[in-house]
Formats: structure tokens, sequence, C-alpha cells
């Protein structure tokens, strides 16, 4: 009983002291990262017709952050990744059960009180997904009807507070949301417009949908980490910088958004320059 | 009606969804096995708790009980998945959160039969043993248990039936197990009515299989 | 241990009226679910007990097949896969009027159904045939010997698992979050989606599932009391599954 108790105590000691330590020596103990991140949002982080776990976001890790952090490290480092969802993903975060989160996370004032972001890797805005025969234009026409969210998004809240008359459904990931709307049980899907395009483009019938509406929500996407890590925080922007300075991050934008993309999401001028404008000088 | 959806689906559904075996943690067979073992275990030291001498263990052997029976399997998973990584500072991945939670819910459960099964031995058995000089240690292990054991196999068969379907709800967390691969599928190809029966009928073979079983057991063991 | 406990989140707010609301909505669930399982339950435990062969057979695939596949699967089931095979017209005022909710029930009903089967075959099976032979031989038809003596009694003797049943059922009913429906896990999870209060939330969802269960457990124990058959309570409703 006494040594059960003492193995007990050395555990507890144990995963303490292992929690006081911070990320980067996390990643040089263990030599892995590991990410939190989607399974149904092409093209950022989805399971492909090969049933590969894949994306743009997690591109943006293994090939822009992983190469900083080994590099500075002075060792290589793996890419582990684990499924989040909006619910869940600030907890594991806070939780050490992932060291960042790599997704389609939006970065705002309020979550900044909870996280830490990295630079802007993505600028949407959300927008509804309909039928293509769908009377539906924008958010001026969703009064009274049927749409679907995912439980805890920021769109749910907007939805929620500006059209309460909307009847809002809320569903606990994308993949479900979209199966219902492509059953008619809803009559619009709302999310930020380039998870739409995903959507639109890999399914079975991309013709069948539209995309509509102006955004009615600015969403800057960022990789979300635990706050008072400055050291990691610094090496993943390193990495994002880098990679929009090489050129490497237009290129996987290519890959995964470009017109031969998964997703074909063209980049606006204004948004070129201001990726480029957030890579301060060395 | 397409069949074919499940037919070019069918590696993922089976051997990642079903068995495990594939690039993702998963795997509905993965969960239920382990989950089946370690859960009895822990549902014997309840049902023992429970007929225990001392209050000391008696009662929160009750409390264990009637307090995993009274809410939803779905809460005690998100308990595990929320809170144990918050409280405790130690990362736990979706199949750690699930396991912990079917093993103790399904151990109150399994506690309750563990409990009815030794009660059913009758009393005069553990007297007799007692005048042959055994101590209670020793009734228990020798007299009462094996007894026991015999009367709760099919009670047991049939809770191991439920903690197989109730591996479905870890698809809930994003456990990548035959109902979360189905969700992945339809996501993609939309053919709802031929997934959703084909996992269905998977999860009937099994099952079906299993209450057979329990059924022949129940047979073989009923006094003749 | 890193957490800013903050229980008022549970009062002020929205999140008192979310709990309210999914409370609600879990009860109405439930119960509606409630008296279809009995239905069909009472329907097909009858005809397995005592129906004819080809009707018995029926009942019998009915319930192996609905109670052995897992609840979540059948929300799933009945939401998605269900409506694309009914005509335009009721899918229409289906999706107009609460799918999911119409969809939770159907599964919540149908495969409890299947289980109150079992239960209630158990129960009229644990009745020696004496007494079906004694109310046959004063005179009863079949039918009436049923109606008159066999099911009151089985109804009396299957109160323990029945209710155990119920609560299931009661618990079950947590699964229609996936199909959005706003029930009381949902509102659960909203709540921490909206203040990341998971603690807290999670908490007040737990504690309220466990009052009703207990709650309804209990007056349901003072209901066996009453209606108690003396000898005969320990032979029916061994739990099934």
């Amino acid at each position: 009983m006494q040594r059960a108790i003492l193995v007990l105590v050395t555990v507890l000691l144990g995963a303490a002291w292992a929690m006081a330590e911070t990320t980067l020596e996390k990643i040089v103990r263990t030599g892995t990262i590991t990410i939190g991140t989607r399974t149904g949002s092409p093209p950022f982080a989805y399971i492909n017709r090969q049933n590969e776990w894949v994306g743009f976001s997690i591109d943006l890790v293994e090939q822009a952050i992983v190469p900083a952090l080994s590099r500075t490290l002075g060792k290589p480092v793996k890419l582990d990744k684990k499924e989040t969802a909006p619910q869940t993903r600030i907890p594991l975060l806070t939780s050490h059960a992932v060291d960042l989160i790599a997704e389609t996370m939006t970065d705002t004032r309020s979550r900044r009180e909870a996280v830490d972001f990295s630079l802007t890797f993505f600028v949407t805005g959300a927008q509804f997904l309909v039928k293509k025969e769908s009377p539906i234009k924008g958010i001026k026409d969703i009064a009274g009807r049927r749409v679907a969210a995912q439980q805890g998004s920021t769109n749910a809240k907007i939805i929620r507070e500006r059209v309460p008359k909307t009847r809002l459904q809320e569903f606990p990931d994308q993949p479900t949301a979209f199966q219902a709307l492509a059953q008619g049980q809803v009559d619009a899907y709302t999310n930020d417009g380039i998870q739409l395009a995903g959507l639109k483009a890999k399914s079975p019938r991309p013709d069948e949908w539209k995309i509509v509406g102006d955004f009615y929500s600015y969403e800057p996407y960022g990789m979300a980490l635990r706050k008072n890590e400055s050291d990691f925080r610094q090496l993943v922007n390193l990495g994002l910088m880098e990679a929009i300075e090489s050129g490497k991050y237009f290129e996987l934008y290519d890959k995964w958004l470009g017109p031969k993309g998964e997703v074909p999401y063209p980049l606006t001028p204004e948004t070129r320059r201001f990726l480029q404008m957030q890579v301060v000088p060395k | 009606m397409d069949p074919r959806v499940i037919l070019s689906n069918l590696e993922f559904l089976i051997i990642q969804g079903f068995l495990g075996l594939g690039v993702f943690t998963g795997g509905t067979l993965r969960l239920a096995l382990p989950a089946i073992i370690l859960g009895s275990i822990l549902g014997i030291f309840i049902g023992l708790g429970r007929l225990a001498g001392s209050p000391w263990i008696r009662i929160p052997a009750t409390i264990y009980v009637e307090f995993f029976r009274g809410v939803p399997l779905v809460m005690v998973i998100f308990w595990f998945w929320f809170m144990i990584p918050l409280l405790l500072r130690i990362p736990l991945p979706e199949y750690g959160a699930a396991l912990m939670a079917f093993v103790v819910f399904e151990a109150a459960y399994l506690g309750e039969i563990v409990r009815t099964g030794i009660q059913s031995v009758p009393r005069g058995q553990v007297e007799a043993a007692t005048a042959t000089g055994l101590t209670t240690a020793q009734t228990m292990r020798h007299v009462v248990l094996p007894q026991a054991l015999r009367n709760m196999i099919p009670a047991l068969v049939t809770q191991f039936i439920v903690l197989f379907k109730d591996t479905s709800l870890a698809s809930i967390i994003g456990y990548i197990d035959l109902t979360k691969a189905a969700q992945i599928v339809n996501s993609r190809e939309i053919r709802p009515f031929e997934l959703y029966l084909f996992i269905a009928i998977v999860y009937w073979l099994c099952t079906y299989a299993m209450s057979r079983y329990a059924r022949y057991v129940e047979r073989r063991l009923r006094p003749a | 241990m890193n957490y800013d406990f903050d229980w008022s989140v549970l009062w002020t707010g929205q999140s008192g009226q979310w709990l309210l609301q999914g409370v609600m909505t879990t009860l109405r669930l439930s119960t509606l679910a409630w008296l279809l399982a009995a239905l069909l339950g009472i329907l097909s435990g009858a005809l397995r007990a005592a129906g004819s062969k080809a009707l018995s057979r029926l009942a019998t695939f009915y319930v192996e097949f609905f109670r052995n596949v897992p609840i979540l699967v059948w929300m799933f089931f009945w939401y998605f896969a269900v409506p694309p095979l009914l005509p335009q017209a009721v899918r229409e005022w289906l999706f107009h009027h609460g799918a999911e909710f119409w969809a939770a029930i159907s599964a919540l009903g149908v495969y409890h159904g299947a289980r109150f089967s079992e239960v209630i075959r158990s129960g009229i099976q644990s009745i020696p045939k004496t007494q079906l032979e004694a109310a046959l031989s004063s005179g009863l038809t079949v039918t009436q010997a049923y109606r008159l003596v066999i099911v009151p009694i089985a109804l009396r003797l299957i109160i323990p698992s029945a209710t155990n049943e119920s609560l299931n059922l009661l618990k079950n009913s947590s699964l229609a979050m996936t199909i959005s429906v706003a029930e009381l896990t949902f509102q659960t999870r909203q709540i921490e989606a909206y203040t990341a209060k998971a603690l807290e939330a999670l908490t007040a969802g737990t504690a309220i599932y466990l009052a009703l269960c207990l709650g309804i457990a209990s007056v349901m124990a003072q209901v066996e009391r009453r209606y108690a058959i003396p000898g005969m309570i320990a032979r029916a409703g061994r739990a099934e599954h």
C-alpha cells in the first residue's frame, strides 16, 4: 500500500515537473511537435480519397515551420497530428495535448485572452453555401430559414446575434452539417468562404452548389499557441515569414488553392500585399 | 441504392474503422477488447466492494454504481476528454479518453452483475465452506466466486455486447471507429442509406454472434 | 491545476436559459420517444409471446435487428438515410417542422421499442403457465386471458426492468445532439463553447441528469413497492441488453 502511494506521488510529481517545461523544451525532449488540426475542412486539413491526412495548414507546418524548428533547435523534428474541433481546440491546447493549432482558426481579440496567435496565414470571411437553385443571396435572406453551422463557431455566434430569426441548426462538426445541407434538411450552411469552397470542390457534383453573400465577417486565420511562449511563437512566425519571403508559401498556396489546386480560391492583390507586409526586416 | 460506394471504401471502413489497423488511431475492436477486459477487472472490484462488510468500502462503491448509472455515457466521455487534461495537465489522446471513460462507466454495470452473481450463490455453500474450516477469503476464492462466475456469464456477455455497441460513441470525440469512418466517407460521397445500413449490418453481425453465444452458454449452464 | 473557476457563468448571461431549454427538450424528446417505444414494445412483445408463427417471426426480426445496432448509428440513419426515401411532400413538411427532432424520436423509439419488447417478453414468460391454464379453464378466451390476467401481472412484474430501460432511453436522448437537437448535452457543450468554462458546464449537465435519473428511479421504486406481487418479484426481468 505504501509502495503504491510512493509510485503515485512520484508519477504526479513527474507529471507536474514535466508540465513546467516550455513547448520548445518539450519538442527538444520528444523530437515531435503535436498539432491540432481538422479532418473535414478541405483544403486546409482533411482526409483525401487515398485516406491520407493532408492540407494547406498541415503543409505550412510541415514545410515552413518544422524546418525552422529543426534548424534552430539543432535536431530533426517530427510532426504529429491530432483532430480538434472548435469546442475542444483551446482546452486541448492549454492542457498541452497539442502544441499548436494549425487548421482554420480565426484570430480574434476575445480568443487572444486565452491563447496567442501566429501571423495571419490566410484571410477569408463568412458566407453561405446553398443549392444552385436557392433564392438565398446573402445574410439579408436568411431570416426564418434553416441554416446549419458548427456548434461553437464564430459564424454561429454572429448569426445568432445579428439575425436571431434564423432557424439555426448547430451540428458537432462540418461533415454532419454538410450532410444535412446535401439532403435538404437545411437551406444553407454557413462557414468561412474558403471552407465552403473546399466542400463544394470536393462534393460529388460541385456544380450543384454555389457560395453566396458578401463576407459578413472578417476571418483572418492564425495558428494558435499557448500564452507565455515567446520563443516558440518567434520560431513559428519565423517559419511563416521565411516561407512568405522565399515564395514557398505561394507555392503551397498554389498547390492547394491555385487554379489547379484542390480548391481554387484566388489570392487577391490586397491579401498578397498584406501577407508580404507581415514579413518584417531581418 | 448503389453498393459500389461500400465496395470502393470497404478497406477504409473495415480495416481502419473496424479493426483499427490504418493510418489513424482508431478501430472499434481496438477500443472494445481492452475496455471489456479492463472493465471486467474493475467491475469485479466494484462488485466485491458493494458486498464488503466495512461501510468505508461499501458506501463509496454504492455511490460509484449509482452515479454512473445515472449519467449518460457521452457525458462521461466528455468529462474524461475535457477535464483530465485540464486537471492533471497530462495530454490525453481520444483513444485514452474514450477507453478510460468506457472502463469506468461499464465497471459500474459489470459490478452490479458481479454483485448479483455472488449473491445468487446459496448461503448453504458459504456455511458449508466455513464449517470445513475455510477463511472468508478462501471461501470467496474457492467456493463462491467459481459458482458465481458460472451464474454471471450470460449477463456478463450481455453487458459486453452493450459495451461493444457503446464504442460507437467514441466517434463523437473524433476517434475513428466504424461509425466515424462511415461519417467521413458519407461527407465525401453523400450516400447515407448504403453507408449507415452497411455499418448497421456489421454491428449487427458482431452483436448477434455474441448474443447467440450468450444464449448457448446460458443453455449449457442451466441446471439439468 | 491551472483553471479559473467561475460558477457564475451558469446563471449570468444565457447559460441558465440554455440549460432550462435543454432540459425541456430532453424531457419532451424522451417522453415522445418513450410512448413510441412502449407501443412498439408491447406490440412486439405480445406478438412474440403469443402471436401467430409469422407475426412472431416478424416481431423477432424487428427486435433482433434493431437492438443489436448502436443507437448512435440509428440516429444518423433516421436523420440522414430515411428522409430521402420519403415522398417529397412528407420530406418538405419534416424539414420545416424539426426533422432532427422527429428523427431522434424515431431512432430512440424504435431502438428502445425493441428493448422494451425483450423486457415484456421475459415478463410474460416468467408468469407460471398455471396462471394461463387457470384463466382459460375458468372460461376466458385466449385474448381475454391475456388481457385480464396475464398482461396486468406482467406489467407489474416488469416494473424494475422497465424503469431501467426507460432511464436508458433518457440517457440515450443525449445522443440527439449529434443531429443538432438542442437537448441538455448539446446545451452543456454550448455553454462550454461560449464561456470556455468546461468544468462548470459539465458539472451542471451531469447534476441535472443525475437528478432526473435518481428522481425517476426512486419514484418508480415506490411504485414497485406498492404494486408488488408477493412471491413473484424475483422471477421476472433479468436485465436485457
